[in-house]
């Protein structure tokens, strides 16, 4: 890449940039940097104002130590689709770091007896953009320890479509959520004014009480839980239709749960700040269809092709 | 506070009588029932079962979440009977320019409060318990301000303006200036009172744990004789192991300049990020925030 090094800042082991412009209806990735072990990829497309983006890692997982962290920046009226390619798997702490890998300042920083694995991301979307981040979910695989910080800078009429989800591990191996941790921080602030820091941690605490109560039984019967927060003026009729069929649930009294749950709240008092949804399903593949049907009026803003490459 | 005064104020904050309005909610146990979990209601000695399993979590959820902000609050009002500055801020929140402005010298109480009670709110994004924060919360502010201020005797220069830095809190709430989260109120009434920060958390989570038995029993769930066989004989346990876990848990937000440590991730090390409030039962989350669509139901919460 030609340029001069002023304008390029330097990007540590696992870090990436994405900036998207917009002109008129065009958009265009004006930025687009990885190094290793965080790749980008973005295919070409028919323009209407979206782009996509793949964020994937080398050897499709994260393993312990590995610090990935990303800047996208979305700039008016451009739309971004991020997406990942395959289910993002972390794999349990081990001693050493990829043999691969560039020394990071962020790693001397981590515990160096068990390094975590740490994925954190710095978006930001202008007036009319859209960020439209629908990854596949994160499987922690065995003993895996997990960090995710998610920070949204959104301008007042910016749309963000932020989907978060975690599945139990690999059920092939009987895997169900007996990572170690799990640890995943939404932070939404809008206009300069923080709206929404959603924290969520699972993890398998050592109890000596009488009820020594396993994450597995306290998630039961549920592989698979989702976040999905949505605001702005690109889903308010999204919002609008899921409201509706939420208002229409009336619950008597059941046997035994259901295969997926979901509830609904608005975030903050007033209707500027968006909704927040959560999902769990007993098997991903449920939750993820209930996602891809819920949230097909978004393709009125994307598109049906570029929609259709979620939830593949 | 010597050992017969804190006796006292823990039997009297443990009355049932108190008017707190903890008696309309279950947090969350009546939706958890009617969405069929917890093994079915045919067999009566699931009851018991059910009852336990979910306090559990319950208690373990709600510790993580709310105790860190206890633990703040009741800090910050206990500086205003150690000697630190003891002036109240006048105009704590006019329209957030305020928050712009440096932070001039000595404790701002109620801006430090109000900035714990806005991060609770922004971080428990489940309207249901939201609901029964606020009107909980309040409930401990008008208690303090109508039931335990002294009108008998002459009062400390402290003790006024510790009821004064109260009443001017719940004005901020009534004029929905600040949600008045129950953690925080909770932290503000046992520091004004002068409980010890461990008698504050291990009481509110007892008081947590005894409002569940108690609408366990009105569920049908449970006798109230064995309720009380729980909350002696199984309870206790939980409520220690959760209160020796979280107990030294914080926000992040620094209490001397009210900058939110956690906003600033760069040169942060990353082990404080396991160290804040989290939710970590995302499935009691779903049940309590679907409380309203039972189609029946006897609680609010």
């Amino acid at each position: 890449m030609i340029g001069s090094s002023s304008n390029i800042s330097k990007i540590q082991a696992g870090g990436g940039r994405i900036t998207l412009s917009s002109h008129g209806r065009k958009v265009w990735i004006s930025e687009l940097s990885a190094t290793y072990p965080l790749k980008l990829l973005s295919p070409q497309l028919s323009d209407n104002g979206v782009a996509i983006v793949y964020a994937l890692t080398y050897g499709g997982g994260l393993v312990g130590g590995d610090c990935i962290e990303l800047s996208v920046n979305v700039e008016s009226d451009a739309k971004l689709l991020l997406l990942s390619q395959g289910s993002t798997k972390v794999f349990k702490n081990r001693l050493y770091q990829r043999l691969a890998s560039v020394q990071n300042s962020a790693h001397a920083s981590l515990n160096s007896e068990s390094p975590a694995t740490l994925q954190k991301m710095e978006f930001t979307i202008s007036s009319n953009g859209g960020l439209f981040l629908l990854p596949d979910p994160v499987t922690c695989f065995r003993s895996a320890s997990y960090n995710q910080i998610q920070t949204f800078h959104a301008s007042k009429d910016a749309s963000l479509v932020v989907l978060d989800w975690v599945t139990s591990g690999r059920k092939s191996l009987g895997e169900n959520w007996v990572l170690s941790r799990y640890y995943s921080v939404n932070e939404v602030i809008i206009a300069g004014k923080r709206v929404a820091k959603d924290v969520m941690l699972l993890e398998n605490n050592e109890s000596d009480s009488r009820l020594n109560r396993a994450l597995a039984e306290r998630l039961a019967p549920f592989s698979c839980y989702a976040t999905l927060i949505l605001r702005g003026p690109m889903v308010e009729e999204t919002i609008a239709q899921i409201a509706a069929r939420y208002g229409c649930i009336s619950v008597m009294q059941r046997k035994a749960p259901e295969d997926l749950l979901w509830s609904l709240s608005p975030i903050g008092s007033d209707n500027e700040n968006g909704v927040v949804i959560r999902v769990a399903g007993k098997e991903t593949e449920i939750v993820k269809n209930w996602l891809k049907d819920t949230l097909s009026s978004l393709e009125q803003h994307i598109g049906v092709d570029v929609y259709r490459r979620a939830f593949v | 506070m010597d050992d017969d005064d804190e006796t006292y104020l823990l039997l009297l904050l443990s009355d049932s009588n108190l008017p707190t309005g903890s008696f309309v909610a279950s947090s969350g146990f009546e939706s958890y029932i009617k969405h069929g979990f917890g093994g079915t209601r045919d067999d009566k000695s699931n009851g018991t079962d059910r009852t336990t399993t979910f306090m559990s979590d319950s208690i373990s959820a709600y510790a993580r979440s709310a105790l860190p902000f206890v633990s703040d609050a009741h800090r910050v009002v206990r500086g205003v009977t150690t000697g630190e500055d003891a002036t109240i801020e006048e105009d704590i929140d006019d329209g957030g320019d305020s928050k712009s402005e440096g932070y001039p010298e000595g404790y701002h109480y109620l801006r430090k409060i109000q900035e714990l009670d806005d991060l609770y709110d922004v971080m428990t994004l489940n309207h249901v318990t939201k609901r029964a924060s606020k009107s909980q919360g309040v409930a401990l502010l008008t208690l303090y301000s109508k039931g335990f201020s002294n009108p008998y005797s002459a009062t400390s220069t402290v003790t006024s303006t510790m009821t004064s830095l109260i009443t001017r809190y719940k004005t901020l709430v009534r004029a929905e200036r600040t949600p008045g989260h129950l953690p925080i109120c909770w932290g503000i009434l046992t520091g004004a009172l002068g409980l010890t920060l461990e008698r504050s958390l291990y009481l509110h989570i007892f008081l947590h744990a005894r409002s569940l038995l108690s609408a366990s029993v009105r569920l049908n769930e449970i006798g109230p004789y064995n309720a009380q066989q729980i909350l002696l004989h199984v309870s206790r346990g939980i409520i220690k192991t959760e209160v020796e876990r979280c107990k030294d848990l914080r926000t992040g937000i620094n209490l001397r300049t009210g900058i939110n440590m956690s906003m600033n991730l760069e040169s942060e090390d990353p082990g404080f990020l396991h160290e804040g409030p989290a939710n970590t039962w995302p499935l009691g989350e779903i049940l309590a925030a679907r409380h309203d669509l039972q189609h029946s139901r006897i609680f609010n919460s």
